[in-house]
Parts: C-alpha cells; structure tokens; sequence
C-alpha cells in the first residue's frame, strides 16, 4: 500500500517505471539496454548527492542570510552575478544537484537572477569539462564557446528576471525562511504599504513583500503589521519572529 | 571519481566539520531539513537516470552523429539542438563525439548547439525543475537557454 501511495504522488516515477514495463513485455533487450545506459548515471548520483546533502547543511549553518542577501541578492549587482558564476563554475556533479543548493540560497535571499547564472554556469562551465572540451576540440574553440556562452548566461539571467518574480516561485511556507504576503487571503487594503512603506508594497491591488526585514526593529515591525492586517495574509516562519 | 568531485567531497566534509563545532543543535536541525529536501527530490531524481537511459536506448549517440553531419545546416543545427535537449550525455562521450565530426569536415555549427542545449536545456529535468522552481521559472529558463544555443553556435561558426 505504501509503494502504492508513493507511485500515486510520484506521477513522474510512475510514467518512467510503467515505461520501462511495457518496454520490457514487448522488447526485453531494449529495456536492459536501457538500464544498463542508466547505471552511469546511478554511479554519478550515489557520488553526488550525499556531498550535496552535506553542502544543503553547510550553507544553512554557516552563511547568515545577510551574507546571502548582501552578496547575491536583488542589490548584490554586477559583484553578485560574477560571484554567482564563480559558485555555478567550481561546482562538481550534474544539474539537478544544483537545485537544491539554488532553491536554498533563494530561500536565504539570493536573486532570480544570480540563481539563473548559478544553475546555467553550474550546467555549462565547469573547470574539469572546459579541460576536456580543449582536448579534444582545440583551446580557441573551448574559449570562444566560452566566452560566448558567459554573456548568454548574463543576458538570460535579465531576462528571465525580468518575466520570473519571486511570487511565481514554489515556496513551501513551513521551511520558507522568508516573510511571504498570502496572496489568496490579501483583500489589498494598503494597510501594510501604509504602515511599513520600506518592507511591503502594493503591486496591481495585492499587497507583496518589498524587501526581506533583517534587522530586529524590522521584524518586530512585521509582526506588529501582520497581527493588524485584515486578511491575516502575512505569513510569517517561526524562524524569523 | 574524478580529483575535481573529490576536492569538492573533502572541503564540504572540512565545512561540515565547521558547522558541527560551531552550532552542534543546529547542524542537526539543518540536516533534518536537508533530509527533507533530499528526500522530496529523491523519486524524480531517479526517475531522471531512468528515462536518461530510455531516452540513450531509443537516440543512441551514433545516430545523433549522424544528424550532426547532414548536410543541410540548418535542419541539421535545429535537430542537434532538439537532440542535445532531450538527451543528457557525459561530456567525455559529447566532446570526442562532436570533435570527430569537425575532424572529418562537418560544419561546427550543429556541432557547437548540440553541446551546448546538451547541458543548459534539459527536457528530462524539467519535472524536476518545474517542481521546484514553478512552471514559469522552468519554460523561461530552458526556452531562453534553446535559443541562446542556438545563437552561441551561429556565433561560433562566424568567429572561427
């Protein structure tokens, strides 16, 4: 019953696997070539993400938010895209290894932005693959896809930050770090804007968060203005107050 | 394990050491979270290797070369780019391949977008892309990524 119940929740495990059923019943060579292509892959995995696991800790206990927020977020600027890059570059492992370590430190306060270049730099740039690529196709290739790809990722990071807001990002509210606006339960009073103009404004009739309190007196002036707010629409973690 | 991954292994294990000494209680905390994280990505993670391994067994690498060097360039720059999409192959099998071909006289072209969607766009992540970063984040990402392949390897065949 509950492999059953994970199958249920998991419709993407459940497409492959029945994939791999009917491959298998109607073409049994090719369903072993198949999962004979995956067990690299495994091998990379089982490497991975136990050190992702372990960074996941490392970056929570270590870095403060402020550090986050300073360094990669919204005002982070020209330094905080290149610092994103540097981050994606060093990195080892596949890309989906680099969603967890993303979706942390936009927990923490980094920018649409600044995450867009760590997962492409993260993706495309990495040390030991640049060796390899100048083996095998030349140093004037690998450079020139180099650079070229650099400003790519700059230019899609403006972008994509342009049409993506944090509001259209899954945050789950119970290990969110952030200080969200319910956008469900926000009647659009203003109360907030009026009460703490630096911390919340209103964008077409909704209330949202302007800019992440950090300092004491801030947070005590959410908790103030989300006790008074009609729609009980500011949701505030149990890390934060 | 290649000395890069390696490095990587042991100044997290030297961090994680950090962390403990610094804020015992809360290192535990954090790895219950991580745990957490871990754990909702788990089933889609393995679902990716699966459907990597389908995907390989249905476009196997020879075929794909094959498309690389048609000799239509730009059909053949569009499929590589789908190609490179869909699929997901370790690099040290990507970079022999594509060097073969321009070694035999195909165009870089197809070539340079094959590469490059091959890392950046992953139609094969999306899922779980999109559960953790929202639909619209997703499609914005990978489309733009497609696109700018596809420039990257105009670019490449005017430069060099």
């Amino acid at each position: 019953m509950k492999i059953i119940n994970y199958l249920k929740q998991n419709k993407f495990l459940s497409l492959v696997l029945l994939a791999y059923m009917v491959s298998f019943i109607l073409r049994p060579q090719f369903a072993a070539q198949a999962f004979d292509n995956s067990a690299y892959y495994f091998i990379e995995m089982i490497q991975i993400m136990p050190m992702i696991f372990l960074l996941i800790v490392v970056i929570d206990v270590l870095i403060p938010k402020e550090v986050i927020i300073n360094n990669l977020g919204e005002g982070s600027g020209f330094k905080g895209g290149i610092l994103a890059l540097v981050l994606g570059s060093i990195s080892a492992g596949p890309i989906y290894a680099a969603f967890p370590v993303s979706k942390l430190l936009l927990k923490k306060g980094a920018s649409i932005g600044n995450i867009v270049v760590i997962l492409s730099a993260w993706a495309v740039v990495k040390v030991p693959m640049l060796a390899n690529e100048a083996k095998f196709l030349g140093a004037e290739f690998m450079r020139t896809r180099w650079i070229l790809t650099v400003i790519s990722i700059f230019i899609m990071s403006a972008i994509v930050s342009a049409i993506v807001k944090k509001e259209d990002l899954p945050m789950d509210e119970s290990s969110s770090e952030l200080i969200v606006v319910n956008q469900a339960y926000c009647i659009g009073c203003g109360l907030c804007e009026k009460m703490g103009p630096i911390l919340f404004e209103m964008v077409d009739g909704k209330a949202i968060v302007k800019q992440q309190p950090m300092v004491s007196k801030q947070i005590a002036a959410v908790e103030n203005i989300a006790k008074k707010c009609p729609g009980n629409a500011i949701q505030i973690p149990s890390k934060v107050a | 394990m290649d000395p890069f991954t390696l490095a990587m292994w042991g100044i997290t294990l030297v961090f994680t050491g950090f962390a403990l000494v610094k804020n015992k209680e809360k290192t535990f905390q954090s790895m219950k979270k991580s745990k957490g994280m871990m754990s909702s990505m788990l089933g889609s993670i393995v679902s990716i290797i699966l459907l990597i391994g389908l995907v390989l067994a249905l476009v196997p690498p020879a075929n794909i070369e094959q498309a690389l060097g048609s000799s239509n360039q730009v059909v053949a720059s569009i499929i590589a780019a789908i190609a490179g999409s869909i699929t997901l192959i370790p690099a040290f099998v990507a970079f022999p391949l594509v060097g073969s071909l321009v070694d035999a006289g195909a165009s870089i072209v197809p070539g340079v977008a094959f590469l490059t969607t091959l890392t950046m766009v992953g139609v094969v992540t999306f899922p779980l892309e999109k559960q953790e970063f929202g639909a619209k984040f997703a499609l914005t990402r990978n489309g733009l990524s497609f696109i700018f392949a596809l420039i990257i390897a105009i670019g490449m065949g005017v430069i060099l």
